[in-house]
């Protein structure tokens, strides 16, 4: 709990119902899409970059640590106060301020959510393609804090590729603008890049401009079904290899297919150990052209059966439940982990398989999920938090999947950032040099080290 | 504690994803976890597990919910947060009792006698009281003057207790006529009884039936609710009838889904079975009206119509495609969706007089997807939304009809 004067400062810059320090309000900030918990002393919510400057002159003046947050979807405590301290929440702060489509940029502030910001585009005929599974929960500024890739990053990128220039607030209190609204900026270091990704631990991002594209004339949803998860993964890294590129490229194993069917009742088949779904997106020649060059690549892999969707219904309802996918899975169990070591994807098959080994030696569950064009990997890891030995095999395999995929030149987190579920992994990825260097950065940003304390650099 | 295990373990399925956060009226609009579905269960889980109290603070978050039941339905997990929702409502009664406004009006609303005569003298005295209402006063979100008037008589006395088709009846239901066909919108009823009679069904509505119980369970109240349940599962014997109607989508909410749970919840299980029975034969109006080829018998009607998907139509009962069948059978009428018919119209029962403001600025939206269609109509199953939408409506001249309306008015 905050001090009565520093309460008092906190609601003279946020009015009561702003700032909120009772116990029930305390627990739902507890928390975030993960196992940990970790109780805030107060939760502000700022509505200006005024109210947010207003906080870190305050935080820096008392020595406060405070820890930045959206809608809480995250998945490895980048938003929790793992020191305490106080939560800045930025969901109340949520405008659309500006879609320009004479120069094709959009500016929001950081608590607008991502389906919202790409629903108000595509009215314009705009596309933001930065798309993540949790893009009807999640917030802008979550997305550039933890640079969130998503379904469409084998075409498009990731939300780093669409940031043109951010308002920041640094942990002095100073306000700062970085980048532009012009398409090209080589004006100095690229901080708007640096900031991106860096999970909250260099400043406080008030004010978001991300470049546009124009909306693809139509798009075509092809789900090809297989009767063996090699026979997919084989069909990705050889659709990659021989230039092809989807919008989109999701690979979901035998039990996640279940998993979603009983969600969502879309009529999958139960008995495929394998499908692929597969976006292409474009002007309506192409799509044609592209859809049936995909079908038939399918095909000569050795895919069972190519189901193409009828409508844009179809084709909403197929995403849909793709994006329920990691709750769905928890039908099964009560706790699941979502783990996205990232492999070139040329390794794709032997992966899944090495991931599946794992998991079968530690006696886990896993349903297998990948982003597959990226080689980014979901394995769903599911057990019951409430069993300690059943956790400590979890771990394990974590560990192990970790270890492999960066045994064959891969990456500990393609998306979903460290935060604490991964940083005891970060020496076996980052050399000494890059740690420091790391360090170094936080420090030029964070002298007083009062901005999201315990994260990813200095979590133990 | 009222809440079953099998609800209890289901708390430990939200893996947190917060998928359910964005499609929640009430967290929409008031941004913060406490507000969400994500935040009440885990509230809830850490009051069953002791480690929080069930505090005042605790209990008013619980009451920011409408029990629309999108987070229920969005639920990958498919945790029925709606459920554990209600059962910690009723826990919560037994720790801080029910307000002594609502008290009155659960007494009300339970009893065979005492809402039949409060209602009589409601009518006697209404517009001499009226007079004496502030002009600009609101109940809740609701202007007074845009409150409807009671019906001059019950529903239930305009007919008498079997309404015989001519000739050889093609069908035979029980009607069931919730509180508000019968005191507040009779020309529902009318409407709906006056089709039944023309398709030559016989249409038997039991004198004696009550309140469904379902906005005195939604409260919380569960136990005032078992008289109510009890008596209409005695009155209403499904095996003589080929349905059991109603034109309410609470009531149908009630007597298809929430007296089988409610009654195994609470350990009734003799009573479930039956509340089971009688749910199979249960059918909205809407569903039973697709049976017959209505085509031949309508006249057209010009104009434009909008549908709002009621909660406990829609998801409760899943129906969404037969009430606009309904309004796309009659010749001329325009049917216009909104930009999302099956969002919450922010009325929820009680939840508007509760909380008028946060009520009054969910609704606002859905006003606004009203106007956006520039339907001079808007057709809906529930009296509760059409209270809701006709009260927010200002000066629109856009009226609010259940889609049996008219449906009655175009048959020629």
């Amino acid at each position: 709990m905050p001090s009565p004067e520093i309460l008092k400062d906190l609601t003279n810059i946020f009015g009561p119902e702003r700032c909120k320090t009772a116990k029930e309000d305390l627990l739902t900030y507890s928390y975030d899409a993960c196992i940990y918990e970790f109780l805030p002393e107060a939760v502000v919510f700022p509505k200006t970059t005024k109210e947010t400057a207003a906080l870190v002159m305050l935080a820096a003046a008392n020595n406060l640590f405070i820890t930045p947050r959206g809608s809480g979807s995250g998945l490895g405590a980048e938003a929790l106060a793992k020191k305490g301290g106080i939560v800045i929440c930025f969901s109340m702060m949520n405008r659309i301020l500006e879609i320009n489509r004479a120069n094709r940029f959009a500016v929001v502030e950081p608590g607008v959510i991502i389906s919202d910001l790409q629903k108000a585009v595509e009215r314009l005929g705009l596309f933001y393609p930065p798309d993540p599974g949790s893009a009807t929960v999640a917030t802008m500024g979550g997305a550039v804090a933890m640079n969130s890739g998503g379904m469409r990053g084998v075409k498009y990128g990731v939300t780093r590729d669409y940031l043109l220039g951010l308002e920041i607030v640094l942990p002095s209190g100073e306000v700062m603008n970085t980048g532009t609204i012009t398409a090209k900026d080589v004006t100095g270091y690229d901080l708007t890049r640096l900031i991106c990704g860096s999970e909250g631990t260099l400043a406080l991002v008030t004010r978001i401009t991300v470049r546009l594209l124009p909306k693809p004339k139509t798009k075509r949803t092809l789900q090809v079904i297989y009767d063996s998860i090699e026979a997919a993964g084989d069909t990705v890294s050889n659709i990659i290899a021989a230039g092809i590129i989807p919008a989109t490229l999701e690979l979901m194993d035998r039990m996640i297919i279940k998993a979603l069917e009983e969600s969502a009742h879309l009529g999958l088949p139960l008995d495929a150990e394998a499908i692929l779904l597969i976006d292409v997106d474009g002007d309506m020649e192409n799509v044609e052209r592209q859809a049936a060059q995909v079908a038939e690549f399918c095909k000569a892999q050795g895919a069972r059966e190519i189901r193409v969707s009828a409508s844009e219904k179809e084709n909403e309802q197929l995403w849909t439940a793709r994006r329920s996918a990691f709750g769905a899975v928890a039908r099964l169990r009560p706790s699941c982990l979502i783990e996205d070591a990232t492999v070139p994807v040329s390794v794709l098959t032997t992966t899944i398989n090495k991931v599946k080994e794992i998991c079968a030696r530690n006696q886990v569950q896993v349903a297998v999920l990948a982003h597959a064009g990226d080689g980014n990997l979901h394995p769903l890891i599911l057990f019951d938090q409430r069993d300690a030995r059943e956790l400590a095999r979890v771990e394990k395999s974590m560990d192990e999947i970790v270890a492999y995929a960066l045994s064959v030149g891969g990456t500990l987190s393609g998306e979903h950032g460290i935060g604490i579920s991964k940083a005891k992994y970060l020496p076996q990825q980052l050399s000494t040099p890059s740690l420091r260097v790391m360090r170094t950065i936080k420090k030029a940003f964070d002298p007083q080290g009062i901005l999201n304390p315990g994260s990813f650099l200095d979590w133990e | 504690m009222i809440i079953s295990p099998e609800l209890k373990e289901q708390v430990y399925h939200c893996i947190r994803c917060g998928l359910c956060l964005n499609s929640c009226p009430v967290y929409r609009q008031l941004c913060f976890e406490g507000a969400s579905p994500r935040g009440k269960i885990q509230l809830i889980k850490k009051v069953l597990e002791g480690q929080l109290e069930a505090s005042d603070h605790f209990g008013r978050l619980l009451g920011t919910c409408l029990l629309c039941e999108t987070c229920s339905v969005t639920c990958p997990s498919g945790v029925k947060l709606d459920r554990i929702m209600k059962s910690m409502r009723a826990e919560l009664i037994k720790t801080f009792g029910v307000s002594w406004e609502k008290r009155a009006v659960f007494h009300l609303l339970s009893s065979s006698h005492l809402l039949p005569f409060m209602m009589f003298w409601g009518r006697t005295l209404e517009n001499p009281l009226r007079l004496l209402l502030p002009q600009r006063g609101r109940a809740g979100t609701i202007p007074y003057a845009k409150i409807p008037r009671l019906n001059a008589k019950p529903l239930i006395h305009q007919f008498p207790e079997v309404v015989t088709a001519a000739g050889q009846p093609k069908g035979r239901v029980l009607y069931f006529v919730g509180c508000a066909t019968n005191y507040l919108f009779e020309n529902v009823g009318r409407s709906l009884i006056r089709l039944l009679n023309r398709l030559e069904v016989e249409v038997i509505i039991p004198q004696e039936q009550m309140c469904c119980g379902f906005p005195i369970c939604l409260a919380g109240a569960r136990t005032t609710a078992l008289k109510n349940i009890r008596h209409n599962l005695d009155l209403f014997d499904p095996q003589k009838v080929d349905a059991v109607i109603v034109d309410c989508a609470t009531c149908g909410a009630a007597l298809k889904r929430e007296y089988p749970q409610l009654l195994e919840e609470m350990g009734e299980e003799k009573a479930a079975a039956a509340a089971r029975r009688l749910a199979q034969k249960v059918l909205d109006i809407s569903q039973y009206l697709a049976r017959f080829e209505l085509a031949q018998h309508l006249k057209p009607l010009t104009g434009k119509v909008t549908y709002h998907d009621p909660c406990h139509l829609l998801r409760t009962q899943g129906i969404k495609e037969e009430p606009r069948n309904v309004l796309r059978s009659i010749p001329e009428l325009e049917l216009i969706e909104m930009e999302g018919a099956e969002v919450c119209c922010g009325g929820g029962g009680v939840f508007q007089l509760d909380h008028p403001e946060l009520a009054s600025a969910i609704t606002a939206k859905k006003i606004q997807t009203i106007r956006d269609t520039q339907a001079d109509m808007v057709a809906t199953g529930c009296p509760g939304c059409r209270l809701q939408i006709h009260g927010n409506l200002e000066d629109d001249p856009v009226e609010v009809f259940h889609p049996v309306e008219l449906l009655a008015k175009a048959f020629s």
